[in-house]
């Protein structure tokens, strides 16, 4: 059942003589969310930019599907199927849905030289992935973004990553600034997506939204990587003591079983 | 949740689209609000002004001539301004692209096609070095293209000595026909620019709403970096818009030049300002992200009839700018409340 998807090997980071990642091996499974957790400075940016192709490591190895991965830009990682969601800068908030949905990837009609949109085909589109992500009330696909609400503006990017087949879906905070239902909500669309085929990274402060959702937690911390740990044989108050380094892992020996 | 997303749920029926009444989708349009405007402007003008004049055959072919010259720029600005960026050369090409093609022409160096083929293609390159300062050394626009209005107004004037150009000789030539050629129905003096103006409205329009090119006009001013995140061609769409807007500059002057039979340096002088007073009375965006090619023309009449109408109406036309710096910011504090009723709460 666990194909591995994507697998970062012996990580290195330098800023200068300042070292944020050390030797860090991190990996994910096919329809696996995983929750990458750590204080402030842990690395975790860090480690997600470099996946995403935003920074370069200073050591190490990507591979993707077992293939050696040349991630030199953020280009090359879209193109293997990696999305990355960063809070604010995913979407262009005075156009529709409908057109964020498709930016850049715009499916057209007619000549070819006139390059006109297929308007029609990205509005039914979007009628089908918003049920899909699961949002259940019914939104007008020509809405602009800036009158969605937090959580609705996840749920696009979610679909987005989803419609364009993306293998890896890559969370940064998205439950940040968002109300109790609408966290619900994102969490459901992440289950969503693994349910559908495809795997999660979910960056968050709030361990209590990660427990909820994740396959496996990995924590991260001063650049190290601590363990991996199943939720389902810890507990929070546990996990957010491996994080200040407290203790190293859990107490139940089942929680680190699949780490080895 | 915001108040406008709980507004939405509770009261759209499950097909949105369909149920909306016609005027209330007319009523949420942005081009609603410069449309009433112009509707209250040409009623208040025909009712005060002496027999209804203002409304006159005469009158309108009089104001058509001119304000369309100045629409070509506007028509380039709205989506250059949409992009995010913004050209302030304009009036100065627009003065400059005459110039070079009668000095050209004048000389006896070449015919007036070859003139006019030069004079775009230099317009085209201020456009680009435009494009390029902005994009590339990521200088703001303003201070690029104040820049290149210097620039391109000190060249005008110094390769003319200052001294308008003669343009006479232009009356039977096919180019100068094509252009500006007329057609005369009694009071009635319509110019072909009318129909370049209808033509570069439509195909503007349909671009900005319908096509790719539009949708990446729209990214690259709303949110460059996710534009560029989903591999818009952000730069490239940019120097594009800047080499549009100077090429339509310089045909706007091309034709004024041709219809007024003279080719002035010192010409334009101002028209940037006012070209980005139409721009964004009609509803575009200073800050990009937002823009419309039909808000635009409502624009351009608004301010071109509102000059017309309070000489006509008999207020000192020294009073214009008055009435213009009134009108402008009464429609960007309409807009600023609208903008804010928009995102509540979000």
């Amino acid at each position: 059942m666990t194909t591995e998807l994507i697998r970062m090997e012996n990580i290195d980071k330098f800023f200068g003589k300042v070292q944020a990642l050390n030797n860090v091996t991190f990996s994910v499974n096919e329809s696996e969310i995983v929750g990458l957790l750590g204080d402030n400075g842990a690395g975790k940016s860090t480690l997600i930019k470099i996946l995403s192709g935003v920074l370069s490591r200073s050591a190490g190895e990507i591979y993707f599907r077992g293939q050696k991965a040349n991630i030199r830009n953020a280009q090359d990682a879209i193109n293997l199927g990696i999305e990355t969601i960063y809070q604010d800068s995913a979407l262009v908030p005075q156009l529709s849905i409908a057109r964020n949905l498709f930016l850049g990837r715009e499916p057209l009609k007619g000549p070819r030289f006139i390059n006109r949109m297929d308007q029609r085909f990205m509005r039914e589109q979007v009628s089908l992935l918003l049920k899909q992500v699961g949002i259940s009330k019914n939104i007008d696909p020509s809405t602009p973004i800036t009158s969605l609400s937090g959580g609705e503006r996840q749920a696009i990017a979610i679909a987005r990553a989803m419609f364009f087949e993306s293998d890896l879906i890559v969370l940064d905070e998205p439950t940040n600034n968002l109300g109790v239902e609408e966290t619900q909500g994102v969490l459901r669309f992440l289950k969503n997506a693994r349910d559908t085929g495809h795997s999660c990274i979910f960056i968050a402060h709030n361990i209590y939204h990660v427990f909820q959702v994740v396959d496996r937690m990995v924590v991260l911390r001063r650049g190290k990587k601590v363990c991996d740990v199943n939720p389902k044989f810890t507990t929070i108050e546990e996990v957010e003591k491996i994080i200040t380094g407290l203790i190293d892992k859990p107490d139940d020996p089942r929680a680190v079983e699949f780490a080895a | 949740m915001s108040a406008t997303m709980l507004e939405t749920t509770t009261e759209s029926p499950p097909e949105p689209v369909q149920t909306k009444s016609l005027l209330q989708r007319f009523i949420s349009r942005p081009e609603f609000g410069p449309f009433v405007l112009l509707v209250a402007e040409i009623i208040i003008f025909t009712l005060l002004s002496p027999d209804g004049s203002f409304i006159s055959v005469l009158n309108i072919s009089n104001t058509l001539a001119f304000t369309v010259e100045l629409g070509f720029i506007a028509l380039a600005m709205t989506l250059l301004m949409t992009s995010g960026e913004i050209d302030l050369s304009v009036g100065s090409v627009f003065g400059f692209s005459a110039v070079i093609m009668w000095t050209i022409y004048n000389s006896g160096a070449a015919s007036l096609e070859v003139g006019f083929i030069i004079a775009l293609a230099l317009a085209a390159l201020i456009g680009f070095v435009n494009g390029w300062f902005v994009t590339k050394l990521k200088i703001p626009s303003f201070l690029v293209t104040l820049g290149m209005l210097l620039i391109v107004r000190g060249t005008a004037l110094f390769i003319t000595d200052g001294f308008p150009q003669r343009t006479w000789e232009a009356g039977d030539l096919w180019l100068a026909n094509l252009i500006v050629g007329d057609f005369r129905s009694g009071d009635l003096r319509v110019y072909m620019t009318l129909f370049w103006f209808i033509l570069f409205a439509a195909v503007f329009g349909y671009v900005l709403t319908q096509t790719k090119a539009g949708n990446w006009i729209f990214a690259s001013g709303g949110n460059a970096s996710a534009a560029k995140a989903r591999g818009v061609r952000v730069s490239r769409t940019k120097i594009s818009l800047f080499i549009l807007t100077a090429v339509m500059a310089g045909f706007a002057g091309i034709a004024s030049s041709i219809r007024t039979s003279a080719a002035n340096p010192n010409s334009g002088t101002g028209y940037e300002l006012e070209v980005i007073a139409m721009v964004v009375i009609g509803g575009t965006a200073l800050t990009g992200g937002r823009g419309t090619i039909i808000g635009t023309v409502l624009g351009m009449f608004i301010l071109r009839l509102m000059r017309n109408g309070i000489v006509m109406i008999g207020v000192p036309a020294l009073a214009y700018n008055i009435f213009i710096g009134a009108i402008i910011l009464g429609m960007m504090a309409l807009y600023a409340w609208l903008e804010r009723r928009h995102n509540a709460g979000t």
